[in-house]
């Protein structure tokens, strides 16, 4: 079964994706800050983290960096849940090592299939096309602006 | 000059060698000539030498006292020889020839005569008793010898044939006791100088030895005298080489003029042994004295205001060029009589006056030489005076040349110093000042002056100089008068004597002062233009030498040079000082410069926005004031305009909005750079905070509206059955975050109604306590207490205040939500309230992460939030404080906060009381 570590500072949503990730069949593990989720991240190892940017305290890029820089959670991939729309700042979530960034608000029922879609991807070993795609698809973006 | 002293003294030399030459050939000649003469003798004793009938045959020469007679006279012959030729002084050989002659031949009277005719003898000897020859008629035998050229010789004066011709002869001869007589002429390479002849009181024919031996001793005086004469006139010539040599000598040694002429004035006087001598030259229309060798000083005062028309003849010497040889100056009408008055005074009576005549002056000068007593000039006198005058001549060329030289390298010298110190003169006034009184001196005048063109008048601008000075500011015509003339000819105007030039007036308002010589020069301005005249005056008469004119022409140029310096320097000061102030009060730094980098400019916006005083700035690099190039690295940002820039400034980081301007000299190098910049670190800053609020707002935004779209999509879900606690946990917070979001809109619309300025307060009298209370009891229901903990803390009282109610709501909440925001750990939430005089008091205190002192005075504004928030992404608007202090001050109150960064803030409010 999927394991799903929600960090969010903001209670309703990581009610949000609890309860429409378990009902696609994953389990859902929350922490409300930065420190508490790195530390659930080391030690219940999940499949994939989804990263809220803006909490107070530690904010979701030292959350991901502390993340990156461990052995033991160097491997989980990261989604970063991002009310910040600015290109830099998806940008900077795909630098520090995201494979992928939500903006909010999202559909909470895509949100599933995306983590579902991603993981296969990442089983068949496409992690650096996954990134190089995100990153083109940022850029066409930008330059469609 | 030295060449020509060497070439004179070859010539010199080249002469003696050939008078030299000319003696020796005589010599030898004289030494031949009287031996063959002696053969010819000795082998024809027969052959007659005079008229027939003149002359006794041939003697009994077969008898050996003849023969010892003949060796005798030979032997007589040979010693007269010896005698005659051994003596140089003429007087004395003659005496000696006809003293031997007569003793030899045994006669009464022996005489000779020099030259073709002569009224008596030049050397005569005669025996006791017998009288002297006085009368030319006792000289008709000698007479008729020279005119026949031959011998004649008469046995008796009273039978004699020969004396028919000439009437008296006979009676006279006889009258001094000549009874026979012998003459032989004298002749030397076929030239007759004179007659031997001899005198017997008895009548007696004359012997062919007695006439061959007197031939012959006439033969030796003439070889002799001539010799004598060629020695002598040698000696003569070599005497006067000698004094020239000396002269030349002394006058090649020194060669400046006044040296020369003092020279002069010795070496005539020595050459010609005067008493005293000196030299004048023309000086304008007259003559001065320049140099003196022993000059009594009444007759050196005499001279000294020019010579006295008294001796105005001596000017006309000099004039025509002619020796003037005044034996007698008391007696010679051609000096007036206090000329002559003050030869007897100063105590000489002759004059010797000779012509110095110079190629490069029109006029002579005149070496007069003065002899103590009278004396009558011989040739060879005249001869060394006009020698001495060649001399004089040559030197005063050397000297004058030398002069010229010297003369134009002193000018140019000076010249140089006064261009430089007109270089650096920088103000027009003072450049004229400085030009009046460095041409004088320049040139040894007395006075100058400036005259400037102003609307077709020369006004005298400045001068220097008696009589000038008080003209300054005079106008006069552009045409009148000599400066008149200058300007319009555009050509130097030289007059060495006004007196004696008949065109000068009263033209000159300097010269009317009494000057005698004036020098004037065109003055040029910009552009060819005419500007003025620049002029010089001199008290006495004078040579205006053309290196002179040269030198005041080149100062009038170096003068128009620094004139137009000096106003270009004026012009671009006054610019300088406009440009200054410009920079000075413009609001953008401006920096510049130089080729190495070294700043040269730093205006006083520079100062304050760089906070580098100017002082400190100049003569350093950016990089060393700056710790930064301002330079742009690569060529295309340097002229593609603004740059971006950032300085520290004290610790504070100040952007800089910089352009850039290369300056090149005019060969194309870069001569310097100019920065120009603005601080936009205000604009920066507000940018910034503008684009943390757009981020800030776009969260706070999108996270209410995630929960409610979520929750709205998952509701809708069919694949999931939800149980009905479920569905109104997700419908409470699709309430919760709805509220929520209208906080927020309502936030905005205050800052909008703010900015816009049409805030509604509606104040009214309410219990703050109860507000409080209240507005405790909804946030802990809230449930967004997120592990906080709230201590109340209000008076038992209530606490009236003059207020808007809703307003009074939205400051409290926006500082416990700041509260809880930024205790992210938790802790205790102290809110009280209190009554404080006439206000009232509400705090919110927490344990939360406190606000650095730097932060406190800015928290307040809008869109800020502290930088230590924003980084710990935390979330909020920007607008809480702001808005809290907005409402607060439109309800007449005050906001403040006190914090300890790390151990929590206390935000306060207070409000007017409400009245009792």
């Amino acid at each position: 079964m999927t394991k799903v570590l929600v960090i969010d500072d903001e209670a309703p949503i990581r009610l949000l994706c609890r309860v429409n990730l378990e009902a696609e069949g994953m389990a859902v593990i929350e922490a409300a800050d930065g420190p508490s989720g790195v530390e659930k991240a080391r030690d219940e190892g999940p499949d994939v983290i989804l990263l809220d940017v803006m909490m107070p305290g530690l904010d979701g890029w030292r959350v991901a960096e502390q993340l990156l820089e461990d052995e033991r959670t160097i491997g989980i991939p990261i989604i970063f849940l991002t009310a910040r729309a600015e290109f830099r700042d998806r940008a900077r979530g795909l630098d520090i090592g995201g494979v992928d960034y939500v903006t909010k608000p999202f559909n909470p029922l895509e949100l599933a299939p995306l983590v579902q879609s991603l993981l296969d991807r990442l089983d068949r070993g496409e992690r650096d096309d996954l990134r190089a795609e995100k990153l083109s698809e940022l850029r066409t973006l930008m330059e469609s602006e | 000059m030295p060449l020509l002293v060497i070439a004179a003294g070859y010539v010199a030399l080249a002469a003696w060698a050939w008078l030299s030459l000319g003696i020796l050939v005589g010599l030898a000649v004289a030494f031949f000539v009287p031996v063959v003469t002696s053969r010819r003798r000795a082998e024809a004793p027969q052959t007659p030498a005079a008229p027939d009938g003149a002359r006794a045959s041939s003697s009994d020469d077969s008898s050996s006292a003849a023969l010892a007679e003949a060796l005798e006279r030979e032997r007589f012959i040979a010693r007269i020889s010896a005698r005659v030729r051994s003596e140089l002084a003429v007087d004395e050989l003659l005496r000696v020839a006809i003293e031997e002659t007569a003793k030899e031949l045994r006669v009464q009277r022996c005489f000779i005569r020099l030259g073709a005719r002569g009224e008596s003898p030049t050397a005569q000897w005669q025996a006791e008793g017998v009288e002297a020859i006085h009368d030319r008629d006792q000289l008709a035998v000698s007479n008729l010898a020279v005119k026949k050229r031959q011998t004649v010789a008469v046995g008796d004066v009273e039978t004699a044939p020969e004396l028919e011709q000439s009437i008296g002869a006979r009676e006279k001869l006889l009258a001094i006791g000549t009874r026979a007589a012998l003459a032989v002429p004298i002749v030397v390479f076929d030239e007759l100088i004179g007659v031997l002849a001899l005198h017997r009181t008895t009548p007696q024919r004359w012997t062919d030895d007695e006439i061959a031996l007197t031939e012959a001793v006439a033969n030796e005086i003439g070889l002799s005298v001539r010799v004598a004469q060629l020695l002598r006139e040698n000696e003569l010539r070599l005497l006067q080489q000698t004094t020239l040599f000396r002269i030349a000598a002394v006058l090649g040694e020194s060669l400046s003029l006044t040296d020369t002429l003092d020279t002069l004035a010795r070496a005539a006087a020595e050459a010609l042994k005067g008493a005293f001598a000196a030299v004048l030259t023309p000086r304008g229309a007259t003559m001065e004295l320049a140099a003196g060798a022993g000059l009594p000083p009444k007759l050196a005062e005499a001279l000294q205001d020019g010579l006295p028309e008294s001796a105005d003849c001596l000017r006309a010497a000099a004039d025509d060029r002619h020796v003037l040889a005044s034996p007698d100056v008391t007696r010679d009408d051609r000096f007036e009589q206090s000329w002559q008055a003050l030869a007897q005074e100063v105590g000489y009576a002759a004059l010797l006056a000779i012509p110095a005549a110079s190629p490069r002056a029109e006029r002579s000068a005149l070496v007069v030489v003065f002899f103590a007593g009278e004396r009558e000039f011989t040739d060879e006198d005249l001869e060394l005076a006009r020698q001495l005058g060649d001399a004089a001549t040559a030197a005063l060329e050397r000297s004058e040349l030398f002069e010229a030289e010297r003369t134009a390298r002193a000018l140019s010298q000076q010249l140089a110093r006064t261009g430089g110190a007109l270089a650096t003169e920088l103000d027009p006034a003072a450049v004229l000042e400085e030009v009046v009184q460095q041409a004088p001196a320049l040139l040894g005048a007395d006075a100058c002056a400036v005259r400037i063109l102003e609307e077709d008048e020369l006004v005298i601008s400045a001068a220097s100089g008696k009589g000038a000075e008080e003209a300054i500011g005079t106008r006069a015509a552009a045409t009148a008068g000599l400066s008149g003339d200058v300007f319009q000819s555009r050509s130097p105007l030289a007059l060495d004597d006004l007196a004696a030039e008949a065109r000068v007036g009263g033209t000159d308002e300097i010269l009317s002062a009494g000057y005698a010589a004036y020098l004037g020069v065109p003055l040029s301005g910009p552009k060819g233009t005419l500007a003025g005249v620049l002029s010089v005056y001199a008290w006495r008469p004078r040579d205006w030498r053309p290196e002179e004119i040269e030198a005041l022409l080149a100062l009038a140029g170096n003068t128009s040079a620094a004139l137009a310096n000096a106003e270009l320097y004026s012009s671009v000061s006054l610019e300088k000082e406009r440009s200054v102030a410009i920079l000075a009060n413009i609001a953008d730094g401006i920096v510049a410069v130089d080729r190495d980098g070294c700043v040269v400019l730093w205006n006083a916006a520079a100062e304050e926005i760089t906070g580098v005083p100017q002082t400190e700035a100049i003569g350093h690099t950016t990089m060393q004031v700056l710790q930064r190039e301002l330079e742009s690295p690569d060529e295309e940002t340097r002229t593609s305009g603004q740059r971006l820039v950032s300085l520290s400034r004290g610790g504070d980081e100040v952007w800089l909005s910089l352009s850039e301007a290369v300056m090149r000299d005019p060969l194309g190098a870069v001569a310097g750079r100019i920065f120009a910049f603005r601080d936009i670190s205000a604009d920066r800053m507000v940018e910034h905070v503008k684009s943390d609020f757009v981020a800030a707002v776009s969260h706070e935004l999108r996270t209410p509206l995630t929960s409610i779209y979520g929750f709205a999509e998952t509701l809708l879900r069919q694949d999931v059955p939800f149980g009905d606690e479920e569905r109104r946990i997700f419908l409470g917070y699709i309430a919760s975050e709805s509220e929520r979001l209208t906080e927020i809109v309502d936030q905005l619309l205050n800052i909008a109604r703010l900015d816009a300025g049409d805030l509604q307060v509606e104040r009214g009298r309410i219990d703050l306590g109860s507000v409080v209370s209240e507005l405790v009891a909804s946030v802990e229901e809230s449930g967004a207490m997120n592990g906080h903990r709230f201590e109340v803390d209000l008076p038992e009282e209530p606490l009236a205040a003059e207020a808007d109610p809703d307003k009074v709501r939205q400051v409290f909440n926006i500082l416990v939500e700041n509260a809880l925001r930024y205790s992210p750990d938790g802790g205790t939430v102290t809110v009280g309230a209190r009554r404080n005089a006439d206000r009232v008091e509400v705090r919110v205190v927490d344990e939360g992460i406190g606000i650095p002192s730097a932060e406190r005075d800015r928290i307040f504004r809008k869109f800020y939030r502290a930088e230590s928030a924003a980084r710990d992404g935390a979330a909020g608007t920007g607008l809480g404080l702001f808005i809290a202090k907005e409402l607060v001050l439109a309800m007449g109150g005050r906001i403040w906060v006190d914090s300890t960064e790390g151990e929590g803030s206390s935000f306060s409010f207070e409000l007017p009381a409400a009245r009792e």
